[in-house]
């Protein structure tokens, strides 16, 4: 079992497997070869196939210990990855981390995958994370925010150089009408959902990715702090959702059948009264 | 009395006539000048609570130390070119009249009318329609009148109407720009008689379509905006009912339903018939989803809790604040997040999805109490009826989410109901702030 099995009945939205788990191969291979007639043009923007992109965005501090001073007591690494720690750069060309002002530079890009920075310091604060994309995937950045968090919320604790503060939110890019040349382009990729192709659609085979030997790696699933990781999964607050949908379904089906059950009260005080 | 006090006769000594006496003296002593003395008994002889405006100052002037005289004197005008000489009275101060053009002169002002030559005729300005001499006398007009148009036409030796003449006027003045600018070089791309040259069958058109708006009577105006309403109705609910489909199924879209789309607001009655009929009854939040839906769309990327946070604005859109509060609270005691922790499409929706239903549920109880209230009222007669309960807290025993608890309470309410019988009012919950009301067991 891999996709959220009840996006189709609920959701507004066409029906689209969604879920950290990429798509299965059989349904790729459903896909038969364009017919001339149908063929669009490489940038068209396609309707009704939303891509989106799982992601992971947050920080991690450690606590410096005996090495922390006044102004530098904790290390901090603040990033964005995907939910299952697959490469973004297929998507985001660079991202742009806006610190507090009083650090040098506050203004940090960061050109290639793995989309983080790491510091040292000793105050929390906002940081925007402006995400810009590739030309074939949008024109326009997205901003996320993240607010810093180097001490524990309890704080009765003692502080461990070990163990550190992690601070994760889990978001979803969405890409409503992709083009073409990006869906083609990212339709094998783990890191980017594509959804099943509405019928008729077709995309021509994906090009050639080159030797990922030959870049450095943009996934995080070997990253050095990668057991800090927060696993997301959609199950547990699905079910909860279930379960209070039931229950508020079965007061509304109670409700109801005592509002026609004092109407028909009403009703028939109505006519003894007006005899 | 009076005649004897202007005489300035000595008066008696009766106390009454002392008064008399002291009065008119006070009188004529505080009387102002400038105002008479009837006048000011008007007022009762005393001076108004306000501070007049003394009347002698509205004719005082600042005083000059200038002699001015008026004289008739003549003038000139740069406006005129014959040598008519004209008179006029003017202010000499000091014995030197006013310098300078006549003040009206700059309201003289023209239009350059373009001049060509003959030449210039024969190169670029011959036309079929148009003889030279009908040319030149269209010109001359125009320059005599200003181009007014409307008179020209009048005064022209043809009949030709006022777009032909129009359109001749501007087309010879712009292929004259146009050649005179490749003679003399120079950028004349941005002169509004080259920029935006003129459309004689849009004029035409335009003139027509006026007069016809202008001669419509009162019954066609009425017709008209009956039509243009229903329009506008059935376009909107084409539009949700539309929207709501194409959500809701996998439709390849032609070119002409893209356009439909993207130009939805102003369709009309003849192309709604590409569509089927409605077949979903669209209500209001349906609407409003859809029209979340497109304008999500139009971002080109977006978060997936940006888009949660505007589809339950939306869907909250008619709901007060107490009401968004309850909201959440049932949520909290459902034990579902605020916001979700995992936001993926499927959390997001279901929990779209939870809210309108608890929205509705809500909406069903308030129902309910209203219901209730009816009720009672039935046997009260003469009471006063319970107005809406105003700080009524959200969780009467019967609703609450508290769990396994839930079917019991709410099957007891339901027994308590049905034993009492419609010939005695429902008791209400505990916490009810409502009076208690008169049952029949108390009468």
């Amino acid at each position: 079992m891999n996709n959220g099995s009840s996006s189709t009945m609920h959701g507004p939205d066409q029906p689209e497997i969604s879920g950290p788990a990429p798509a299965p191969k059989s349904l790729r291979t459903k896909m038969g070869k364009p017919e001339d007639s149908e063929k669009k043009i490489f940038h068209k923007k396609l309707k009704d196939v939303e891509i989106s992109v799982p992601i992971v965005y947050g920080n991690i501090a450690f606590w410096l210990g005996k090495k922390a001073n006044e102004y530098q007591s904790h290390k901090w690494t603040v990033y964005v990855r995907g939910a299952t720690n697959e490469d973004l750069g297929v998507v985001i060309k660079r991202a742009v981390f806006q610190l507090h002002s009083s650090f040098n530079n506050p203004t940090r890009v960061v050109e290639s995958p793995p989309f983080e920075l790491s510091e040292c310091g000793w105050g929390e604060f906002e940081i925007a994370i402006t995400l810009f994309f590739h030309s074939d995937v949008c024109d326009k950045p997205l901003n996320l925010f993240h607010h810093l968090k180097l001490y524990p919320a309890d704080e009765s604790g003692p502080m461990s150089t070990k163990k550190p503060v992690v601070v994760e939110s889990y978001d979803e890019i969405v890409f409503p009408e992709p083009s073409e040349a990006f869906l083609a382009r990212v339709q094998n990729q783990p890191a980017v959902v594509v959804p099943r192709l509405p019928a008729g659609v077709a995309l021509p085979p994906p090009v050639p990715v080159e030797d990922p030997s030959n870049r450095k790696r943009g996934d995080t699933k070997d990253h050095p702090l990668c057991q800090w990781f927060t696993n997301f999964s959609e199950a547990d607050e699905l079910l909860r959702l279930a379960t209070a949908r039931q229950q508020v379904q079965t007061h509304i089906a109670k409700f109801r059948r005592e509002i026609t059950l004092l109407e028909g009260q009403h009703q028939q005080v109505n006519s003894v009264s007006d005899q | 009395m009076d005649a004897k006090d202007i005489l300035g006769l000595p008066k008696s000594t009766h106390p009454a006539s002392q008064e008399k006496k002291s009065r008119p003296l006070k009188e004529s002593q505080r009387k102002p000048d400038g105002i008479s003395r009837e006048v000011y008994a008007l007022t009762g002889g005393v001076p108004p609570l306000m501070p007049a405006v003394e009347p002698l100052q509205l004719k005082k002037r600042p005083p000059t130390d200038e002699k001015i005289t008026w004289q008739w004197l003549p003038f000139t005008s740069s406006a005129r070119k014959d040598n008519l000489q004209l008179y006029h009275w003017v202010i000499v101060v000091n014995g030197i009249p006013p310098t300078g053009d006549y003040s009206f002169a700059k309201y003289n002002k023209s239009v350059d009318v373009v001049k060509y030559t003959d030449e210039e005729y024969e190169k670029h300005l011959t036309d079929d329609m148009w003889t030279k001499e009908e040319t030149d006398q269209l010109f001359e007009l125009c320059q005599q009148f200003d181009l007014r148009f409307i008179v020209i036409a009048d005064r022209f030796s043809s009949s030709r109407t006022v777009e032909e003449l129009k359109e001749r006027y501007y087309k010879v003045s712009r292929s004259i720009l146009i050649a005179r600018a490749a003679a003399f070089p120079g950028n004349i791309s941005e002169h509004p008689i080259v920029k935006e040259p003129y459309k004689f069958t849009q004029e035409r058109d335009r003139k027509r379509a006026l007069s016809m708006v202008l001669s419509q009577t009162k019954h066609q105006e009425r017709k008209d905006y009956e039509v243009l309403a229903e329009a506008k109705r059935i376009a909107e609910s084409h539009m949700a009912a539309r929207n709501a489909k194409e959500s809701e199924l996998l439709v390849t879209f032609t070119m002409d339903s893209e356009r439909a789309i993207v130009f939805g607001e102003t369709l009309s009655p003849p192309s709604n018939s590409e569509f089927a009929p409605a077949m979903v009854a669209h209500s209001t939040s349906m609407a409003e989803n859809a029209s979340t839906l497109v304008s999500l769309r139009m971002l080109r990327v977006y978060l997936r809790t940006y888009a949660l946070d505007q589809m339950i604005q939306a869907a909250s859109s008619s709901a007060g604040l107490r009401t968004i509060k309850r909201v959440e609270q049932s949520l909290q005691e459902l034990g579902v997040n605020l916001k979700p922790r995992v936001p993926t499409k499927a959390v997001c929706a279901q929990h779209l999805d939870l809210r309108k239903e608890i929205l509705t549920l809500l909406n069903l109880q308030k129902q309910l109490q209203h219901k209730e209230a009816e009720g009672t009222s039935y046997h009260d007669g003469p009471y006063e009826t319970p107005g809406t309960p105003k700080d009524r807290t959200f969780v009467p025993d019967s609703t609450s989410f508290g769990g396994e608890v839930l079917g019991d309470r709410v099957g007891k309410r339901d027994q308590k109901r049905k034993a009492l019988g419609r010939a005695e009012a429902p008791s209400l919950p505990a916490q009810s702030k409502r009076p208690r009301k008169l049952r029949a067991s108390d009468l």
